[in-house]
């Protein structure tokens, strides 16, 4: 093939650090044993509701930490302390020099340090999550600016999705992909307030299912990049394809349909590529789904599977053992797949005993045996994300000397040396003080500046009602938008699988956290608000503009401590270049912290000139 | 009952903000959801909140609060029985 080359991306070194164990394999052991530590509090952080949660306890992490920090174990919080022990552990299976330029950071984290918006004793900007990756980062002597992957529960399968993007076009050797999560008054409040928890052990895909469990831990994956296969370790995770797509249905409710589940897992399955055969479907060991144990969840899951014909395949969920580990579930949810894998093993799912999902799958609920060497990994979340991932593993050597005949997805097949040509058709900057436009000011603020962004939904003329329930970011990323799209003629009426949203900033949802930090501040005043809360992950602005626009590509958020348009340039033509099928990207920087608005938008087309020309374009910076 | 009505249509537009509208805009014997007023599954969890915070009405899910939210005189009526503050 001319411009390509053949490569894989493969794990190294990966660790897991949760109530159960403080390995990789320690988790596995204790999984077999049918070993959980979810358990029910009363008032676990002083909530005034009980729930069952399985909690990674302080002293072990602290024990652990000492061994390999010489300094106090206060200088790093919980959830920083977790992400480092498992990094470790990683990145010494995998015997790599951590502080070299060639190796990048990814952290998956939806909440990282929230909890410190109640009382914070570090410095001021220690609940960003950025700041908790540059001190992971600098742990290991890292030069490089760590990525935070914070796409709710997806993030971790959307973390190694940027890390093979990273190893693929970004020009590092390593990426280190560490998933952390611990719990708080905060993050269990929130989703009690959604009555999405249940008080007892959950039962994913069961039919008296009644909501999940959440759990703390932290897991850490190497992944590699070679284009020559003998260097593959035997029983190696190799990442395949991965996908990430959107509902563009609602912020909190899964699709009914699973439309777009299916369309990642098609992409996956199938590659886009609809000329090259599918992966064999008898290679495939099991499915390990997300399988909260919400009603809607596994229903939508099920509906996915299904409808991808995939229903005689094996379905398990972890949830039972670990809880939802929110941005560490799926790293976490990976590794343990991988040692069931290597083990022959299809993991039960523990809780589930009558499986009654929306459609029928093959729900595994006892341990069994597998010969097969592939699995895919599910998971979806807030903001209408969900994503899938194809792993496989290295088995005696047999995985390369397939590769050159099974034609699976896009991920490891081919390196793209030619860039597309991307052209700007809009851009959108929204400040404090003034929207321009392509170029030129449509608005300047001349009233107060917390009446500021609906002043601009009023001078646009733009009639969507939902704009006033949004948190601050939201409104800012709707607006900019809404302009970006203006006067521009696309199809709006039916979801476009080849538009995505891929948004940045440095504060996440920090101002919107901030509002609700007060619903639930005061024990006489204790109100925690869902409408609040659902703002509080970052990437639902993602999701606000893909219902808003129909966009059902992919929508990811990234978080930087600062601005970079080379940062930005970089992972936009990364997502290009990963995701064949697309045309367009709403892209940008959109930040709202302490009541500073700074977005920075654009609408960017690869070069179909489905939108406009070159003269059209200058009529659209006219307007 | 009829205070009680526009009490609630106030404190409704407000949680849920309903912005431009204004209690005449609501008819308490329509239904909230589906048509309407275009609320979805965070608004009834919003309104269960607000029964709570305002009427110190505790509901224990969503199922429940489906009956109760059938309308706004129905919301009323439920209130007007049940309140603890």
């Amino acid at each position: 093939m001319k411009n390509t080359r053949k490569y894989m991306i493969f794990s190294i070194g990966d660790s897991i650090i949760s109530p159960l164990a403080m390995t990789s394999n320690g988790n596995f052991e204790a999984v077999m044993r049918g070993e959980s530590r979810l358990q029910y509090y009363e008032h676990a952080f002083g909530l005034p509701e009980p729930c069952f949660i399985s909690l990674l306890e302080d002293e072990r992490i602290d024990r652990a930490f000492e061994t390999i920090y010489d300094y106090s174990v206060k200088d790093y919080t919980k959830v920083e302390k977790a992400a480092i022990l498992a990094a470790h552990q990683a990145i010494a299976e995998a015997n790599i020099a951590a502080d070299r330029d060639d190796v990048i950071f990814i952290l998956s984290t939806t909440k990282g340090n929230v909890d410190l918006l109640e009382s914070n004793p570090y410095e001021p900007e220690r609940p960003y999550l950025w700041r908790s990756a540059q001190l992971i980062a600098e742990f290991f002597g890292n030069p490089n600016t760590p990525i935070v992957v914070s796409n709710a529960c997806i993030s971790g399968c959307a973390a190694q999705i940027a890390a093979a993007n990273q190893l693929r076009y970004g020009g590092y050797k390593y990426a280190v992909v560490i998933g952390a999560e611990t719990l708080s008054k905060f993050v269990i409040s929130g989703f009690q307030s959604f009555k999405a928890l249940s008080k007892e052990r959950c039962k994913p895909f069961d039919g008296s299912r009644c909501g999940l469990n959440l759990g703390e831990a932290a897991a850490a994956i190497v992944y590699t990049i070679d284009d020559d296969h003998t260097h593959i370790p035997d029983n190696a995770l190799i990442l395949r394809a991965g996908a990430i797509n959107n509902d563009a249905n609602h912020i909190s409710g899964p699709s009914r349909t699973g439309e777009g589940l299916l369309r990642a897992i098609n992409k996956v399955w199938a590659g886009f590529d609809k000329t090259r055969p599918a992966f064999d479907t008898s290679r495939l060991a099991f499915i390990n789904a997300h399988g909260t144990a919400t009603l809607y969840n596994d229903d939508m899951e099920s509906v996915s599977i299904s409808r991808a014909n995939l229903q005689h395949v094996p379905v398990n969920s972890l949830k039972g053992y670990f809880g939802h580990t929110l941005g560490a579930a799926g790293v976490l949810e990976t590794i343990m797949a991988h040692q069931a894998i290597k083990n022959h093993t299809i993991i039960g799912t523990k809780g589930t005993d009558n499986p009654a999902p929306a459609s029928p799958i093959n729900v595994a609920t006892e341990t069994t045996t597998t010969d097969g060497n592939a699995f895919m990994k599910l998971i979806s979340g807030f903001g209408g994300s969900n994503a899938a991932i194809l792993m496989e593993i290295n088995r005696n050597g047999e995985t390369h000397n397939s590769v050159e005949t099974v034609h699976a997805p896009s991920l490891q097949q081919t390196k793209i040396t030619e860039k597309p040509i991307i052209s700007v058709i809009s851009q959108c900057d929204i400040t404090d003080d003034s929207v321009v436009l392509n170029g030129q000011t449509i608005l300047t603020r001349t009233g107060q500046t917390d009446t500021w962004l609906a002043d601009i939904y009023r001078h646009i003329g733009m009639a969507y009602p939902k704009f006033f329930k949004m948190d601050n970011l939201c409104k800012a990323g709707t607006l900019a938008a809404e302009l970006l799209l203006r006067n521009l003629d696309f199809d709006r009426e039916s979801v476009k699988p080849d538009w995505a949203v891929v948004l940045m900033n440095s504060a996440s949802s920090l101002d919107d956290d901030r509002h609700y930090q007060t619903t639930i501040q005061d024990a006489d005043n204790y109100y925690p608000s869902p409408a609040v809360f659902v703002y509080t992950l970052a990437n639902i602005i993602t999701g606000e503009i893909a219902i808003r626009h129909k966009i059902g590509g992919e929508s990811s958020f990234y978080v930087l401590p600062t601005f970079s348009p080379e940062q930005m340039e970089k992972m936009v033509s990364q997502c290009f270049a990963a995701n064949p099928e697309l045309t367009h990207i709403i892209c940008g920087w959109a930040d709202y912290d302490e009541g500073k608005c700074d977005v920075k938008m654009q609408l960017l087309e690869k070069n179909v000139g489905t939108l406009c020309s070159a003269s059209q374009k200058n009529e659209i910076i006219k307007n | 009952m009829e205070e009680l009505i526009l009490e609630l249509k106030k404190e409704i537009i407000d949680v849920l903000n309903l912005e431009g509208m204004t209690p005449a805009d609501i008819d308490e014997n329509a239904p909230l959801f589906g048509e309407g007023l275009g609320l979805d599954s965070i608004d009834a969890l919003e309104l269960i909140v607000l029964m709570e915070k305002n009427y110190g009405i505790k509901l224990a899910n969503a199922n429940e609060g489906k009956e109760i939210f059938k309308s706004v005189r129905v919301m009323a009526e439920y209130i007007k029985e049940h309140r603890t503050k």
